[in-house]
């Protein structure tokens, strides 16, 4: 479909899109762990529908619970009481809330200073509690796209679910290493123009997710599209696998919503599933307003003007706007591809910020490990907790004072892999380079007025190969400039 | 802020310094803040003093409220519900945003259907609402005297209360010795997760509670869930009942003793032995009690002189919560507690020995410690639980023509159990 076609059937789609962070657990001090080790316990549980003020009882929640299934929950030592509902929740985790910050920075929002933790009632068993606990953090953002400007409408944290493990008849079994992993959850306007920009949007939030603490791989990101066309009614549509089927996706629930109001008729707003081939099936009807309540045993959340410039001074930045920043560094394309793809960057800005050098700093943190495995037959990994960033930045130092040279470098890395101390790993079986200074002032001293190669000459052919020509010609120029 | 009265639950539109916010007001927990609930279902908060301006746009209008059919189930056995307080007797309140109690038997209806359906709520009682660490002994005597009414009316199969967890051990211990002669099931229940939520224990809770008001045990039962899981429930003597957990479902254990019982949805299963009800049996009310006793926890080096507050206060008798067997600091201590004990005694206040160990008898005669203690006067307990002697031990003082020594060590509910099995 053309876009001028979008607009006249009165398109309109935004996108939610649920990224998990990288920390502890939200309400708990867990390890944000998933296992596929057999769990060490298993507990039964039965949810109840619990009407509201009025005595009414939620659509959703209704139809999630005419099952009245029985749930298993398989835990672990990594997990504990609160995941269980057997303990309160513990205070927000502030790492979480940090990098939630962030998020919210990196996409324009305006942060809210008072907020309540609210309980979003969730009765497919997924939830020990009966409940999601999420806060709204932050509301008005934006980001940019090929279409011009897509608002944000909202940002929340929150709890991630259980993880379903299997169904059998009458039993849902889950898993609780999953529950309480923090969630940030990203809403757009409807400003979403047609399939492929949803799919630029999409692509575009996960690439802006990705520059802060976020988890990676498979289920850390979903996505799901709210989507509707002139007189409709809105659809939501979960499960992408990945973006690519979106557009697919788009396409076809605008066709099926179409051929609905063509036949006369007006589709349910209900929640559908994205199948693999971008069909969509139902899932469940569309969740109703009563199903959100404060989280009455947490304070309000308050977020403060100091800690919003903190994170505001650290914040991180776009993967294009680091990679210039890298080459006006000096690192060539190739090592700025290698930095990204081996998360090597906190440890070059580390080093880069003790001495500068960044072609030196990317050949040990990207090269020599790698060479030093392969020709030692150990494990890359290996390699690098022994060259971690004490001795990386314990060569750089000798370097930039001079008792290292550049070309030993690579043996003395070697030396240490060996298992030697790096206090004796530096010292190299020759005369100590201050020595050979004193020798070589000595006879520029003796011999005044010649040119730096004549000197040159002179120096390599007595001190061959204690020092490099690289060194020599930097001791004779400081030499000369005396 | 200009000065204008609200209403939780108002909608309006609150303007600040660059913009405008719409949505329900509601009473913020913080004074100083008020909250607002968004369209979206959120609720987020303003400082008072960065509101330039409310707006109410359209007044709080109650929703209506379901018609519930709240009707006597006349086929099931009777029983009466007394409602006391505490989490089982609390609901969400989204006006304050926080957690109070239910204001009618219609609300326990609509949280409770399950339990109106398996047996004939024939009455519900209100003796009070209150957290159950505000409770005191007046209090114990309120929910005894509500009891009364019904433990001779051959309607009522059994009485069910609903009560807060901090010390419903204290409660259960209370109306075991205040009820005399039972003559049918007295049940207390609670719950530790809320009522709000879909998982909350009281459901279960509740409806092994009505099994167990319906049955032939003729005793002062706690029940509640047995582990974390929601298949089963236990029975607890009154007496041999503790609060183990600060949030766990299955914080009450039994301690010193097996469960009566074990009940799920659809089996009541009997573990030890009880009293059987007894329709000819008449029940009846002595809840005379000593205010003036005192629960102490000894710790290593502790000052005995805080005896002498006990003393010049007017108390009556004193439980001392010692180590292991029955220790406490004597002869061989810096702080001897031996020359105190003796001169409180002789000054009128009996003073009795449970162990801290929880579990377990105290026993005197295995240190020296214990046999001078002994020798003071101080009165060993046997294998009862502190809260079930400090009850206890008002209870008998409150009899002021009882032999306290005689009376602390007969066994009137279970309290005494002279022969730990092993578990």
């Amino acid at each position: 479909m053309k876009d001028e076609e979008y607009e006249k059937i009165g398109f309109k789609a935004g996108l939610e899109i649920h990224q998990q962070l990288d920390s502890n657990k939200l309400f708990c001090n867990c390890p944000s762990i998933l296992r596929s080790d057999n769990p060490l316990f298993e507990i039964k549980r039965n949810l109840h529908l619990v009407a509201g003020e009025s005595g009414i009882v939620d659509l959703a929640a209704k139809y999630q619970h005419q099952k009245g299934e029985d749930f298993f929950y398989q835990g672990y030592d990594t997990t504990c009481l609160v995941e269980l509902d057997e303990e309160p929740p513990h205070k927000i985790n502030e790492e979480a809330l940090e990098i939630a910050i962030e998020i919210a920075l990196l996409f324009n929002c305006e942060l809210i200073p008072i907020s309540q933790i609210m309980r979003k009632t969730v009765i497919d068993g997924s939830n020990t509690s009966g409940f999601q606990r999420t806060v709204m953090i932050a509301r008005n953002g934006y980001f940019d796209t090929s279409h011009g400007k897509v608002r944000i409408d909202s940002i929340y944290l929150e709890e991630d679910s259980c993880r379903l493990i299997k169904k059998e008849e009458g039993s849902v079994f889950y898993r609780l290493d999953r529950l309480g992993i923090p969630l940030v959850e990203i809403s757009t306007k409807p400003d979403l123009k047609n399939a492929s920009h949803v799919k630029e949007a999409a692509l575009k939030i996960g690439e802006i997710l990705r520059s802060s603490r976020v988890r990676r791989g498979i289920g850390t990101i979903r996505q799901d599209l709210n989507i509707s066309i002139k007189n409709s009614n809105r659809v939501e549509i979960k499960g992408f696998q990945d973006p690519n089927i979106m557009e697919k996706c788009v396409e076809m629930e605008v066709l099926r919503q179409k051929k609905i109001l063509d036949s006369g008729q007006k589709n349910q707003s209900e929640v559908r599933n994205c199948l693999p081939d971008g069909n969509t099936e139902f899932l469940r009807p569309m969740p109703g307003s009563h199903r959100m309540y404060p989280e009455t045993d947490l304070e309000l959340l308050k977020i403060s003007r100091e800690k919003i410039n903190l994170v505001k001074k650290n914040l991180p930045r776009l993967r294009r706007e680091i990679q210039d920043d890298l080459k006006s560094k000096g690192l060539s394309e190739e090592m700025i591809h290698l930095l990204f793809k081996y998360r090597k960057l906190n440890e070059f800005k580390e080093l880069y910020s003790l001495h500068g050098n960044a072609p030196l700093i990317g050949k040990l943190l990207l090269v020599f490990p790698k060479e030093i495995a392969s020709r030692e037959k150990r494990d890359l990994e290996e390699i690098e907790s022994i060259l971690n960033l004490d001795v990386l930045s314990f060569v750089l130092d000798k370097i930039y004072k001079d008792r290292l040279h550049m070309a030993d470098l690579k043996q003395v890395l070697e030396r240490v892999v060996s298992g030697m101390n790096i206090e004796e790993a530096i010292k190299l079986n020759k005369p100590e380079i201050e020595g050979i200074r004193e020798k070589i002032f000595k006879l520029i001293k003796d011999k005044p007025g010649l040119s730096i190669n004549a000197y040159m000459g002179l120096i390599m052919k007595d001190f061959k190969g204690q020092i490099s020509g690289e060194e020599a010609t930097k001791i004779i120029n400081q030499f000369l400039k005396q | 802020m200009e000065k204008q009265k609200f209403d939780s639950g108002d909608f309006v539109e609150i303007s600040l310094s660059k913009e405008k916010y719409r949505g329900t007001y509601l009473e913020s927990p913080e004074s100083g803040l008020i909250l607002l609930k968004l369209e979206n279902g959120y609720n987020i908060g303003f400082n008072k003093k960065d509101i330039l301006k409310i707006n109410k746009i359209k007044n709080f209008k109650e929703e209506k409220k379901l018609d519930l059919n709240f009707t006597e189930n006349l086929d099931k056995p009777g029983i009466v519900l007394i409602v006391t307080g505490g989490t089982i007797s609390s609901r969400l309140n989204p006006g304050k945003g926080g957690v109070d109690f239910v204001e009618s038997p219609e609300d326990l209806f609509l949280y409770y259907p399950e339990i109106f359906n398996l047996v004939n709520v024939k009455k519900i009682e209100v003796p009070f609402m209150k957290g159950s660490e505000n409770l005191d002994f007046k209090d114990w005597q309120k929910i005894a005297k509500v009891c009364g009414n019904y433990l001779n009316d051959s309607s009522i199969s059994g009485i069910i209360i609903l009560h807060g967890t901090d010390s419903l051990h204290f409660t259960s211990a209370a109306l075991s010795f205040f009820i005399r002669d039972l003559n049918k099931p007295v049940v207390l229940t609670y719950s530790q997760r809320s009522t709000d939520r879909a998982s909350s224990d009281a459901r279960l809770n509740l409806e092994c509670a009505a099994k167990v008001a319906t049955s032939n045990i003729a005793e002062v039962v706690v029940v509640g869930h047995a582990n974390s899981e929601d298949y089963f429930c236990l029975g607890i003597p009154g007496t041999k009942v503790r609060k183990l957990h600060s949030s766990k479902r299955d914080a009450f254990k039994p301690v010193n003793r097996k469960a009566f019982l074990e009940i799920s949805r659809d089996s009541i299963k009997k573990i030890s032995d009880y009293k059987l009800i007894d329709k000819n049996r008449k029940s009846f009310l002595d809840f005379k009690f000593e205010e003036k006793i005192g629960l102490i926890k000894f710790y290593p080096g502790q000052d005995p002189k805080i005896l002498d507050y006990y003393v010049k206060n007017g108390y009556k008798g004193l439980i001392i919560e010692m180590l292991g067997l029955g220790q406490i600091a004597t002869s061989g201590s810096r702080n001897s507690w031996i020359k105190k004990l003796k001169e409180i005694q002789k000054k009128g206040i009996f003073v009795c020995a449970t162990s801290q160990t929880i579990f377990g008898r105290t026993n005197p005669y295995v240190y020296v410690t214990g046999r001078e203690l002994v020798d003071s006067g101080v009165l060993y307990l046997e294998d009862m639980l502190s809260e079930t002697a400090l009850v206890k031990l008002g209870w008998v003082l409150g009899h002021k023509d009882w032999d306290i020594r005689k009376k602390m060590l007969e066994n009137f509910s279970w309290e005494i159990n002279d022969r730990i099995e092993f578990e």
